[in-house]
């Protein structure tokens, strides 16, 4: 009986101090787990994970190296948190360090001519996990041509040059500040505004004879 | 509001970051030019499709494989402090022995009965000089050489003229006689 009492105890102690950090900003968070509190970490993955995996991916185009390079991410984000200057934005740090990830393995990959963006994603994509575009109680004509506009979308941002890109996906889908954007990409605010302004005209471009 | 100018502010406009005449002045303009509202409508219904493409979530294992990763990311700082740790007792152990070694035989020297010291004989000699002092009855003349000279032969120039300058005299006398 006490045992029951004593497991309730600690589960309603975690409980109320999950729902503490989800309540937190990041900075209370990061705060938290330099203090000791290693729950706070997780809740920092938990916030982060998706968003991180959708940048990457977005920007390398293989979703398991783009979960690899997240989990890196992650990894290094535990290494050197306490080195983290915390009068900055913890969102800006962390795509910061995912962009650096994203961009080697690019560079990587250029030296390596054998493995090709758009041939990776459609792989990664077709063979290892099922599909959340359709939705099943879709006709199939219409979930083919869902698919497919999705494929071209894809296949459209890849095109974009990569510093082109990076800035473009930061903007449109994280929905990131100009001032947040040079931060990460470390250019200046000018450079930011004329490299987005180059990738919208060209995704334009590129995908306008497909949606016509 | 001409087309060069409203596809510079047209980032700010699709942004919604325009001052409001700005806002109206692009506006206006797109009422007016076809060719800049097919443009504009070209560049939001394109970032309306990339804006509209799904989230990918993380694989279900994401997590178990991020939690391995981080155990062995804690094992090695563990054991990094651990090894710094012990570097740092054994420096402090090697630190100690040397002080204890030095503090040891100073109070070994201290302790032995003192000594005279016998310091061996110190021979001294005076060198010969080889130079001749120089002898000028015109020392003006050896400072007013030019920066130029090596100081030696300006100094014996000086000391030859005066000599020189006295044979010619002695000469011109007897030739008057």
């Amino acid at each position: 009986m006490a045992d029951i009492v004593r497991k309730q105890a600690v589960s309603v102690e975690v409980s109320t101090v999950g729902e503490r950090l989800q309540a937190m900003d990041d900075s209370a968070v990061v705060t938290a787990f330099l203090g000791g509190e290693e729950r706070a970490f997780s809740e920092l993955v938990t916030r982060y994970q998706t968003r991180l995996l959708n940048f990457v991916y977005r920007t390398i185009g293989d979703r398991e190296k783009a979960e690899d390079l997240v989990q890196e991410v992650f990894i290094r984000v535990y290494r050197h948190l306490h080195r983290f200057d915390r009068s900055k934005k913890f969102s800006t740090w962390v795509y910061t360090i995912a962009s650096n990830l994203a961009k080697n393995e690019l560079r990587n990959r250029s030296r390596n001519p054998l493995v090709l963006f758009q041939t990776v994603q459609k792989n990664s994509q077709d063979e290892d996990r099922p599909l959340q575009f359709e939705d099943t109680t879709s006709r199939p004509d219409d979930m083919y041509r869902k698919r497919h506009l999705r494929e071209i979308v894809e296949e459209s941002v890849a095109k974009l040059p990569e510093h082109h890109r990076n800035v473009f996906i930061l903007r449109e889908l994280e929905g990131k500040s100009y001032e947040e954007i040079a931060e990460i990409t470390d250019c200046n605010l000018g450079t930011v505004k004329s490299r987005l302004n180059r990738a919208r005209n060209s995704f334009a471009e590129i995908i306008a004879p497909y949606v016509d | 509001m001409d087309c060069r100018e409203f596809c510079d502010q047209h980032l700010a406009f699709v942004d919604d970051t325009l001052a409001g005449i700005e806002l109206v002045r692009m506006q206006r303009h797109i009422a007016e030019c076809e060719s800049c509202a097919k443009h504009d409508a070209k560049i939001r219904r394109s970032l309306l499709l990339f804006r509209n493409l799904p989230s990918i979530e993380p694989s279900p294992d994401f997590s178990a494989r991020l939690e391995v990763r981080l155990r062995h990311c804690k094992e090695e700082q563990l054991a990094m402090t651990h090894q710094n740790l012990r570097r740092g007792a054994l420096a402090a152990m090697l630190a100690s022995a040397i002080m204890l070694g030095y503090i040891g035989t100073t109070l070994f020297n201290q302790g032995a009965a003192p000594r005279d010291m016998i310091l061996p004989p110190v021979i001294a000699s005076v060198p010969e000089s080889d130079f001749t002092a120089i002898t000028t009855s015109a020392p003006a003349i050896v400072t007013s050489v030019s920066a130029g000279l090596t100081f030696w032969p300006a100094a014996l120039f000086a000391e030859q003229v005066p000599v020189r300058f006295a044979h010619s005299k002695l000469e011109l006398t007897n030739y008057t006689r």
